[in-house]
Parts: C-alpha cells; structure tokens; sequence
C-alpha cells in the first residue's frame, strides 16, 4: 500500500447559479495576460450544450484521454510513435475556433467619442489583431441556451441515447439546463503527463496538483492534445503551455483557491483524500463498468490505523492525516457516496467530483381534498386554503426521478461512464434528503414516509442531517480544509538546514547593532 | 523637466560612443608601429612576386621602384583591376602578359607600398626559393586532396574546405561555392610554384582572413596541389551530369507524392473548426 495525499474537490451542481463568478476569478488572477487571453482555466458551460472548446467531450475529434486495449491502456492521441508522426502537424490540436477568438471593447470611444447625434458605442476589438471585428463566439458563448440546435443538440453526451429519448429533452415544456463547472481535475492518471515529450508536467508530491514547469516545456502542445478535458492551453506568447494550478499559492498560505473563494452559491468544497497509489494502474486499466467502484475504492479511509500507518510512513505529515479525516471531499465522495467523478470513461481518474444536479425535480399539480391539508401533521406545517397540490414526490417517493426531464442515460454518459444505477442511486439520496428536509421544516410528509424514504436510499436521519448542514449551512471551514503546507519539509529536502543554524535569528550582539549588518 | 533628462542622456550617450572612438584610435596597434617593408612582403607579396628570383606568378620586383613612378605603383598595388578596366597601357599589358590573372587589391596604405618599394631595391632571394621541379605525388595525395578540397577530410588546424568558396569541374566533387575563382584550370594559368605560393601564404583578402589562423600544412598543400594539377590535366575526361530541367521536374514531382501521401495519412484531419457551422450562419457586420 503506498498511501498518498490528493486535495481534491466536490462541486455540488445542485447549488451552482451558473454567475461565472469562479471564471472570473480566475481570469483576473491567472490569465489576464498576453497570449492567455483566450484561456479560461475555470470555466462554466451549460449542460446540455458543446462547452468550451466546442465539443471538447468528443474524443474522436480531439483524441485526448486514454484507451483500453487488451489489459492496457494507451493515450488515444499521443505517446511516442503518435508524437512522431504528427511531429510537424498535430491534426487533433483544437484550434483558436475551436476555443473563440478572443475579444475586448474599445472603451475609450464611449467617454472620448465627440458630441454627435447618436450614443456613441463600444466596439468589439479582437484581441488577435487588435482590429473591429464580429463577435462569433466567447467561452460560454452557449450560455443557458438548453434546447437550440446549434449547442444543445450538438451535446456529445446524446449520442448514446435514442432519437426518441433526446426528442423528449427537447419538447418545449420538458426543456430544461444545468450548469457544469469545470476546472482542472488534477487526475491520479494525467493524460497530460504521460503525454508530455519534455517531461515537463509533473504530480507534486505533497498533494497532487499537477503542473507544468514553465523552464522545461518545450511547446509540443501533446498535452493539450491528450487532456480529454481540454484544461492545458498554450500561450503563443511565451511558447508554453499552461493549465490551472488550484492556486497553490493560495492553498500553501492556507487560503482556498480563488475560483473557490469567490463562488457564490458556495457549491465548492476542497479537502484532502488519502488514496492507495498502487492502484492507479490497475483501476485506471480496469473495465468501464467497474471504473467508477474501482475508483471509490482506491480511496482510503482516513481513519483506518493501517492506513494511517502507511500513511506515516510514506512521509504524510500528521496534519494532512487529519485534514483528511475532516475532509468534505471525503464525506461526499465516500461516506455519503455522493459524488461522482465527470467522465470517469476518459480513464484519468479525476479527482473533482460532481454531486449530479436534483433539479428540477419534477412536479405535478393534483387536485386533493383539502381536509388533509388541515391536519396539521407537525406544529410548524403551513396550511393551504386551496384544493390543489403542487406535487413532487408525496405519493411515489422516487417515482419522478426515472421521468426526469433530464434522461437518466444522460447524466450517466456524463458522471458514470453510461451506468444509470449509479446516478440514480446518488439521486434517490439527495431526493430522500430533501423529502427529509420537508418532513422536518414544511410538515406535509410524515415522518412516516420520510423515514422510509432515507431507508430506501440507505441513509439514516443523522446522515441526513449531516449532508443537510454540509450542503446548505456550512461555514468557511467546513467548505475548505486545507492542510498545511509544510514548506519547511519541502525546503529541507533540497538543502540542509544545519549550515545555516547559528548563523540567523537570536544570538548575541557583538558590537553595536546596525541596520543591515 | 522630461525634455532636459532625456537632452542629458543623449549628450551622455555621444560623449561615451566618442570617448570610446577616439580610445580606439590612439591604441590601434597598426597606427602605433608601422610594419616593415620585408614584413609586408612575406605576409602576401611573395605568394606570386619573387625579388630578384625570376618571375612566379607575377612579375619580379627586384627594382621596380625605377620602372614605374611611384603615384603608379601605389594605385596599382591597391586597385589593379581598376586601372586594367580604365586602360592604362602599362596595366593591361601587365595583365595580357601574366595569363589575365588579377592582381588582388591589397590593403595596403600609401607608406606601406613604399616601404615594400624600398625593400625591393635590393635583391631577396628568399621569398622565391620555391622549386621548379616537380614533387613527386602518390595516388594517396591525390585522394587525400581531393578530400581535403571537399571537406570530407578536416583540414587539421581547422581551416574551411576549399569547395566552401571555390568550385572545381570534377566528377568526383559535388558543387562547391561560388564566391571565389572556380579552380579547375588554376594549374595552367598560375603554375605549381604559383598555387603552392597562394596555399602557403593567400594573397587574397578573404582568403587571407579565412586562414589567418588556421594556415595549411605542408602536406595538405602538397595533396591539394596534386589534386588540382589533376583536375586540371584531366579535366577533358570529367564531365559531372548535368540534369537540367529534370532535376526540377523530379523535385515538383516528388513533392506532390509527398504531399498526396501526407493527405492520405492525414484525411481524417480536422479541417476546420467545430463551430464552422455556426460561423457561417452568423450575420457579419461587413
């Protein structure tokens, strides 16, 4: 067992407003620079829709991930002999129209322009050749347009589901959107890694970001090529290529990383996960229906003597041991069961975690009689004068979620690798949560139905409560447990801290003090 | 206040760059010490001139200070060419009678081609001891040579192969340069002394320069002087095949086979972007 530290991330989907507030962030911090203008390390793409770049799922235009063959996998578009060949012209390469052409307004026109007869206006610029040009697509350029032909019908995530079943999400009255974050996913296996010819990206010990080192990188562009995600970029200017770091500045000093930090319907959480690094081969080869279990399971609990242990002894610092035992990433991921990694498929193993979006749950509006309405079934229920009932999910507990207006096949092609019982079964969770939730604070379901409801999705009250504070109460701690940097130990691997004791810090003063001396 | 620093940091800057001239200047080696005229002599003239040791490729100049005025001796020490092109009879007779082979302008100030005048007064025999007869060359030399000339074989104090500048009609040697005189005849028109004077000590500035530091040996002079006596004499029986047009047509043609065959590999290329699509249907301002 070698056990190793990740910091991971859940983005509970279910509470993302779609502000762009993250994406903004993080161009401010990271990418407001020459040759990043058109990157977007965090970026918000509407679901169903082609995201940024266009398509980006759709891995038989790009080639990025890794592919099973026989026991092994292979990077589906890179590695040696692919590098080779294309050595001259890499045909999978996303171009700039792939991403946008990147864009500003002349500004100054709207303060300088002279006294005339109309308002004046701010001109879309390029920001490649800095001439008037016609905006023809941005980062979310999709943003919230669920059902249009050109963005949500082209979702690679339909394709495995029936003309019938993607004519249904379509119907006026059935149309409906959820928004999908992404960032970096800091995967155990990085297709970006192992594509890199110049050994330039590698897996930071300590926690698992990965990063590209800026003086080795050679500007082969395989990593942009072989993340399936589409989360390295090249920046023409500098002639290397970039990706998110998760603010490991700001995680070091203890901070959470700005996309993080900024978001505003609190739906990110960060925590350490401790996980067996002897697997990763093997779960990253293992079939596609085991994929997401195999991943689960090389996870390891923080609490378990043996694994702190191990833990210990690989060199895991005490500190990390226990932010992982209060990780959130950790409850939601493994304790809750939760979460669910996005394309478990692309093999990489990510580790950012999705909790899949509940809305909207479906309703039904029923005449019912009213005397039921007016036994009050808990001393906080609201009474209703009219006859009429907006339904969700009384008579069938679970019954609306199988006719979600979202098929569960496509939330499946998205968290599961196309497994549905494992997208239903996290739905039926966070669904017998909220019928809990009712039950508590509305009144209207008895504590009848609502304790069966949790039983069916194997949870118990205090789980629920649980998942109920974590979701909607938690404070700023609760949301980031950063574990401590420990640069000390990090600065006593490259030198020997010894040369320089007794030489700084307190002694006694020979002569008189001087600045400087 | 901007105006005044940026007037300051011009003047700064010229006083430096002219400080630094005039520095150059005053401890210029050349203008310090003057060299003698047998010095001159043995670093160029005596590649082709002998004093009083006959004629090598140019004419002897035991006493030429009494043949010719001194105004014609110095512009035509520093621009022969010149005077040949210009018609001065003594210059073109000069030249029809050496084989036409150019006396190269030497940089040489007006003091210096007087110091090698009053040198020349009196017999040197030194600079002409090269001997007439000729050497006695193996097949080995020969290769050796044409190596050399080539470049498959380094010149061991590390100066440039010949075919960098020169060209020599040969199957053997695949184009050379063209900046300097093509070699093929050389052997006729200057001579063995001649040729073996140019290698020892290059009277030619470029040449000059390009050997300043890394001269020929004695052996590889000798190689490379077998085998341009070679190439000369047998120049009638090499004739290197000339391909013509078809050089060209097989370039075009192979590029357009490397060219289907790279589109063949490639067909399932991305063209164009994944929103191409959407771009075409867009309305454009213009």
């Amino acid at each position: 067992m070698d056990v190793r530290s990740q910091i991971s991330m859940v983005f509970h989907l279910d509470k993302c407003i779609g502000c762009h507030t993250c994406s903004v962030a993080c161009k401010n911090i990271w990418t407001d620079r020459k040759g990043a203008e058109y990157m977007w390390w965090n970026n918000v793409e509407t679901k169903p829709g082609t995201g940024y770049p266009g398509k980006w799922e759709d891995q038989e235009i790009y080639k990025g991930g890794w592919k099973k063959d026989g026991d092994k996998i292979y990077l589906k578009g890179a590695g040696r002999p692919k590098s080779l060949t294309n050595i001259f012209h890499n045909p999978h390469l996303p171009k700039i129209d792939d991403y946008y052409e990147p864009f500003t307004y002349k500004y100054l026109d709207l303060i300088e322009s002279p006294a005339g007869d109309d308002q004046p206006t701010a001109r879309p610029i390029s920001m490649i050749t800095g001439e008037p040009m016609d905006i023809k697509m941005g980062p979310n350029w999709d943003d919230d347009l669920s059902g249009s032909p050109d963005y949500a019908r082209n979702d690679p995530n339909l394709t495995k589901l029936s003309p019938a079943e993607q004519e249904a999400m379509f119907q006026l009255e059935r149309m409906a959107f959820f928004y999908l974050p992404r960032i970096c996913n800091h995967c155990l296996n990085p297709a970006c890694v192992a594509a890199c010819p110049s050994q330039a990206i590698y897996k930071r010990g300590e926690d698992g970001v990965v990063l590209i080192n800026q003086n080795v990188c050679r500007a082969w562009r395989m990593c942009v090529t072989a993340c399936p995600y589409k989360k390295t970029y090249y920046n023409w200017n500098t002639g290397k290529s970039e990706k998110c770091i998760l603010c490991y500045p700001r995680i070091e000093s203890g901070h959470a990383p700005a996309c993080m930090h900024s978001c505003v319907g609190r739906i990110r959480y960060l925590g350490v996960l401790l996980y067996d690094a002897d697997q990763i081969e093997s779960v990253a080869s293992s079939d596609e229906e085991s994929l997401v279990d195999q991943q689960m399971n090389m996870i390891l609990d923080p609490f378990d003597p043996e694994v702190i242990a191990a833990a210990k002894a690989n060199g895991v610092a005490d500190s990390t041991i226990d932010a992982a035992q209060y990780s959130p990433t950790y409850k939601f991921v493994k304790t809750w069961g939760l979460a669910l990694p996005l394309h478990p498929e692309f093999r990489t193993l990510p580790m950012l975690f999705y909790v899949p979006p509940l809305l909207p749950v479906m309703a039904s509006v029923r005449d019912v009689s009213n005397e039921a309405q007016q036994e009050k079934l808990n001393p906080i229920a609201k009474q209703w004068p009219d006859n009429w009932l907006y339904d969700t999910s009384t008579e069938e507990i679970f019954g609306t979620i199988d006719q979600a207006r979202f098929p569960l096949e496509y939330m499946a092609n998205l968290f599961s690798a196309g497994d549905t019982s494992k997208v239903k079964e996290r739905i039926m969770k966070l669904m017998a949560v909220r019928i809990y939730r009712r039950h508590k604070t509305v009144g209207d379901i008895s504590e009848e139905k609502s304790n069966e409801a949790l039983s069916t999705a194997g949870l118990t009250p205090e789980l629920a409560d649980a998942i109920y504070y974590l979701t909607s109460l938690p404070k700023f701690d609760d949301r980031f447990v950063i574990p401590a940097a420990h640069r000390e130990q990090a600065i006593e691997m490259m030198e020997f801290t010894g040369d320089v004791k007794g030489n700084t810090g307190f002694g006694f003063k020979d002569k008189s003090a001087e600045r400087g001396s | 206040m901007h105006k005044l620093a940026e007037g300051f940091s011009v003047s700064a800057t010229v006083l430096f760059v002219g400080s630094i001239m005039v520095a150059g200047v005053l401890l210029h080696p050349d203008v310090a010490q003057a060299k003698t005229g047998e010095e001159i002599f043995q670093s160029g003239c005596n590649a082709c001139h002998t004093i009083g040791g006959g004629r090598l490729v140019g004419p002897d100049l035991l006493g030429v200070s009494e043949r010719r005025t001194e105004e014609w001796l110095v512009k035509f020490v520093q621009h022969s060419q010149a005077m040949v092109e210009a018609g001065d009879p003594v210059a073109v007779g000069l030249f029809e009678e050496h084989n036409k082979v150019t006396m190269p302008d030497q940089a040489l100030t007006k003091a210096e081609v007087l110091a090698v005048m009053e040198y020349a007064k009196t017999p040197h025999v030194i600079g002409a001891a090269q001997p007439d007869e000729p050497v006695a060359l193996t097949e080995e030399d020969i290769v050796l040579g044409q190596d050399l000339f080539e470049g498959s074989v380094r010149l061991s104090n590390g100066g440039p192969a010949c075919n960098s500048c020169h060209d020599v009609t040969n199957d053997a040697v695949i184009g050379g340069g063209i900046l300097a005189k093509e070699l093929t005849s050389v052997f006729s028109r200057l001579g063995g002394p001649g040729v073996r004077a140019i290698l020892g000590s290059p009277p030619f500035p470029v040449m000059q320069e390009a050997y300043k530091d890394e001269p020929l040996t004695e052996l590889e002079v000798k190689a490379l002087v077998g085998f341009l006596e070679q190439a000369d004499s047998e120049q009638s029986l090499h004739q290197p095949r000339d391909y013509g047009i078809g050089l060209f047509t097989s370039g075009v043609v192979g590029s357009g086979i490397l060219l289907a065959f790279y589109s063949l590999l490639w067909r399932r290329r991305k063209r164009s972007s994944v929103n191409q699509s959407i771009y075409d249907r867009q309305v454009k301002s213009t």
